[in-house]
């Protein structure tokens, strides 16, 4: 009952929406792998290795449109920061020249480094008091695996992408990408460092597409 | 005594021999079963020694390997641990492997400066090393500066079928040029995923081998290692250990023991060999610990154990060739004295044989003579007799010529008695008189006697005192007993002297009949009884009376063919008694005839 409200909103928010401000978007669904574990209440996440894929749990994709557009300038830096002996957001997808802050909120040392042939770099170690806090700019598309040389079991997954259009999924797989331009795009969605899924789109001004993977 | 017959010696000899022999095969034996048995407990004696020393060498080498083996696997899991580890391996990122595990393994590594630190030191301190990954394949380090140089042979012989989940020790043989071979103990740890809890690559580390105790209990103890099939043992020539080597590789094809020794020979003196599987149930190829311990000491002791019961089994060997001699000697004696007996003994029953027949044949020829003659001689007397009792019956003849016929008369007629009883005695020589027993009644033939005795004349005034029963039955035959009887009577009659006595009694004891004679008169000399009863003797106050010298002699015999005897009983003063003894005849109903 719920979900046919909310479709309907949808729709008429399709409707509408090209009447008020006339957005391009997409919306859809990823169909995220089962996860074989408890419901996490605290929304936790944390990044798994599993045969030596990385991936969330419990998993999240992140959706973006890849394709021949102008690339805004960045935005500003963006955070990971190390609480509680995990990185907060364990997954950070970014724009490629966008540079990424790493504050440490806990008490003890952290020393974030990373062999991803995207991005070596090593911070060295840093408590929390480290100013200027430490960061370090991605510039290469691809997917970057954030380790603590004091705490192995720390993992953090940044994507970099080349393009300023990229969502992460909510828990279910929902996500809804807005601003938009019209034209022939291909639509990804990021499950895991192994899977990629691709989709081509062609959106048209003003339009809500709805797309869902696969 | 007689001369040892010869025939006996040999046989002594040969029994004397075969006692000798069999004591000596004894002691022999003996002495050859305990040397045998001595000589094996040295050997077992000596090879457990040695495995013993073996095993407490190798307990040491595996001691230190183990602490080894703990000391690496905790490093490895540190390595584990470390997140730039994980990074390198996980995220392809392996030539950043090597610079991420340097810091760590800084202090593994000797450099190759460590050479004089003490050995269980030394052992943590690796001369390279190398990683695995996950399929087992080497990962090739860009600069081995910090990792230790390796051949790429060499390393290819680090690879493994897959990353291991155990601890694995193999064994590297290594050209290390002007230095010559050397081989490098090599463990390969396993790195396990602190998330997955698989292994995800592997630390491989090469060591010096652990050099075993340099002070052995053994001098001359070489040690070495073999693996496929080469065998590296520093202190043996070029020919030794191939020798070595191929007789390992064929004992280790026979029979896969973890654990074996056998005897060998290395350059030219005898040795035994152990080895031990060092690294069982390994990933990487087979590799074994040889010990060679030199026998020659305990081959001397034996050779001097050799000597020494050699010695001890001669002298025993000598002891017991006098022993047994002795023993021999003592115990053939009785044999030896019954051997002679036995032969004297037959010496002696053949001479009595030969003797007793001489004897027998003399007797015969005798005997048959004295018939002979006795025959011979009675047809002339009778004819004499009839001659001259013609002479007499005739009317010729003078008073004193008759008288003096008349005695040659008389004189055959006591020739004639002589004849009669060399006839009969010769017959009794020649066993061929024989009695036929039958109830004879004494005190008749006595009584018949004396009636003849009444109606001689008796110039002698001879008293008479008899003392018998009635009648007393005897066994005998009437005509001899009568003989006997006759001869003692007359004799008691006969050597009396005037107004003398004569005794007869008869007494009954014990199914016997004991008759003694007794008369007055000049006693038999003590000199003279013993031959009284002897042939043709005649006692020597008796030498004008009438008498053959045969009768007591004929009487005696007679008493003996009766079973019985006859006797001097005494004779001194002026009595002599004969005792004759005869058998009772067995009582029988019918009353024997006394006119029998």
């Amino acid at each position: 009952m719920n979900f046919r409200l909310a479709t309907l909103l949808l729709t008429l928010t399709g409707l509408v929406s090209p009447l008020l401000g006339a957005e391009t978007a997409i919306d859809g669904r990823v169909t995220l792998p089962k996860t074989h574990a408890a419901p996490v209440m605290n929304k936790r996440y944390e990044i798994v290795t599993k045969g030596g894929i990385l991936s969330t749990n419990p998993p999240l994709a992140v959706v973006y449109l890849e394709g021949n557009f102008p690339l805004p300038p960045p935005g500003p830096p963006q955070q990971v920061g190390q609480k509680d002996m995990a990185f907060v957001p364990m997954l950070l997808p970014v724009q490629a020249g966008t540079r990424v802050e790493f504050p440490n909120y806990d008490d003890t040392y952290h020393n974030i480094f990373s062999y991803s042939p995207v991005k070596r770099f090593d911070l060295g170690r840093y408590r929390a008091d480290e100013r200027p806090v430490p960061s370090v700019l991605f510039d290469t598309p691809g997917l970057v695996v954030l380790r603590c040389d004091i705490h192995e079991h720390m993992r953090g997954l940044i994507l970099v992408l080349a393009t300023p259009h990229f969502v992460v999924t909510d828990a279910d797989g929902r996500f809804r990408l807005t601003g938009l331009p019209a034209g022939r795009y291909t639509l990804k969605a990021w499950l895991d460092s192994r899977t990629t899924l691709a989709r081509p789109v062609e959106l048209r001004e003003g339009a809500t597409l709805h797309v869902d993977f696969p | 005594m007689i001369a040892r017959p010869p025939s006996v010696q040999p046989g002594l000899a040969s029994f004397r021999t075969k006692l000798l022999i069999a004591m000596m095969l004894v002691v022999t034996a003996v002495t050859a079963l305990a040397l045998f048995f001595s000589q094996r407990n040295v050997a077992t004696n000596v090879k457990r020694d040695l495995e013993r020393e073996f095993q407490g060498e190798l307990a040491w080498f595996h001691s230190v390997q183990e602490i080894r083996h703990a000391a690496l696997a905790e490093r490895c899991r540190a390595l584990a641990r470390r997140s730039r580890i994980h990074a390198a391996l996980e995220d392809n990122a392996l030539d950043l492997l090597y610079p991420s595990a340097r810091d760590e393994l800084v202090d593994v590594m000797d450099g190759g400066q460590q050479e004089s630190w003490e050995p269980v030191a030394h052992a943590f301190h690796a001369r390279f090393y190398r990683f695995l990954d996950s399929r087992g394949a080497v990962i090739t380090p860009r600069d081995d500066r910090d990792v230790g140089p390796l051949r790429p042979a060499e390393e290819a012989q680090l690879a493994l079928r897959t990353a291991p989940d155990q601890p694995q020790t193999g064994y590297l043989r290594r050209n290390a040029g002007a230095a010559g071979e050397t081989v490098d103990e090599v463990i390969a740890m396993p790195i396990i995923s602190t998330e997955s809890g698989q292994p995800v690559a592997a630390l491989v580390l090469g060591f010096k081998p652990i050099a075993l105790p340099a002070k052995s209990a053994t001098p001359g103890m070489i040690s070495g290692i073999w693996t496929q099939g080469l065998l590296h043992l520093p202190a043996s020539s070029e020919a030794d250990r191939a020798i070595l080597a191929k007789r390992l590789t064929q004992e280790l094809a026979a029979a896969d023991h973890a654990e074996h020794s056998f005897p060998i020979e290395v350059g030219g003196s005898p040795s035994l060999l152990f080895y031990l599987r060092l690294n069982p149930g390994s990933l990487f190829p087979p590799a074994y610990e040889v010990c060679i311990y030199p026998l020659t000491d305990s081959l001397a002791r034996q050779q001097r154990l050799l000597w020494q019961f050699s010695g001890a089994g001669a002298v025993l060997l000598l002891g017991a060739f006098i022993a047994s001699h002795i023993l021999s000697r003592r115990l053939s004696v009785p044999v030896e004295k019954l051997a002679v007996d036995s032969e004297e003994n037959r010496t002696q029953r053949q001479r009595a044989e030969a003797e007793l027949e001489l004897t027998h044949e003399e007797l015969q020829r005798s005997a048959r003579f004295s018939a002979d003659a006795s025959h011979q001689l009675k047809t002339p007397v009778t004819v004499l007799r009839a001659g001259l009792e013609e002479l007499l019956a005739g009317e010729k003849l003078s008073g004193e010529v008759r008288e003096e016929v008349a005695t040659l008369v008389h004189q055959t007629f006591r020739l004639t008695s002589v004849i009669e009883d060399l006839l009969l005695l010769s017959r009794m020589d020649a066993g061929r008189l024989q009695l036929n027993p039958a109830p004879v009644d004494l005190v008749h033939l006595i009584a018949g006697w004396l009636d003849d005795l009444g109606a001689l004349p008796d110039p002698l005034e001879l008293t008479l005192e008899t003392d018998y029963p009635d009648a007393v039955f005897i066994e005998g035959e009437k005509r001899y007993t009568t003989l006997i009887l006759q001869n003692l009577l007359e004799n008691a009659r006969k050597y009396n002297r005037p107004g003398g006595r004569i005794r007869i009694g008869i007494k009954v004891e014990d199914g016997w009949a004991v008759l003694v004679i007794g008369n007055t008169g000049a006693a038999i000399p003590a000199s003279a009884q013993e031959h009284i009863f002897q042939r043709f003797h005649r006692g020597v106050i008796g030498e004008n009376l009438p008498g053959h010298g045969l009768g007591l002699n004929l009487a005696r015999e007679l008493a003996r063919l009766h079973r019985g005897d006859l006797r001097l009983a005494r004779s001194d003063a002026d009595w002599t008694e004969f005792e004759a003894r005869f058998r009772l005849a067995p009582p029988t109903p019918a009353t024997p005839n006394r006119a029998a």
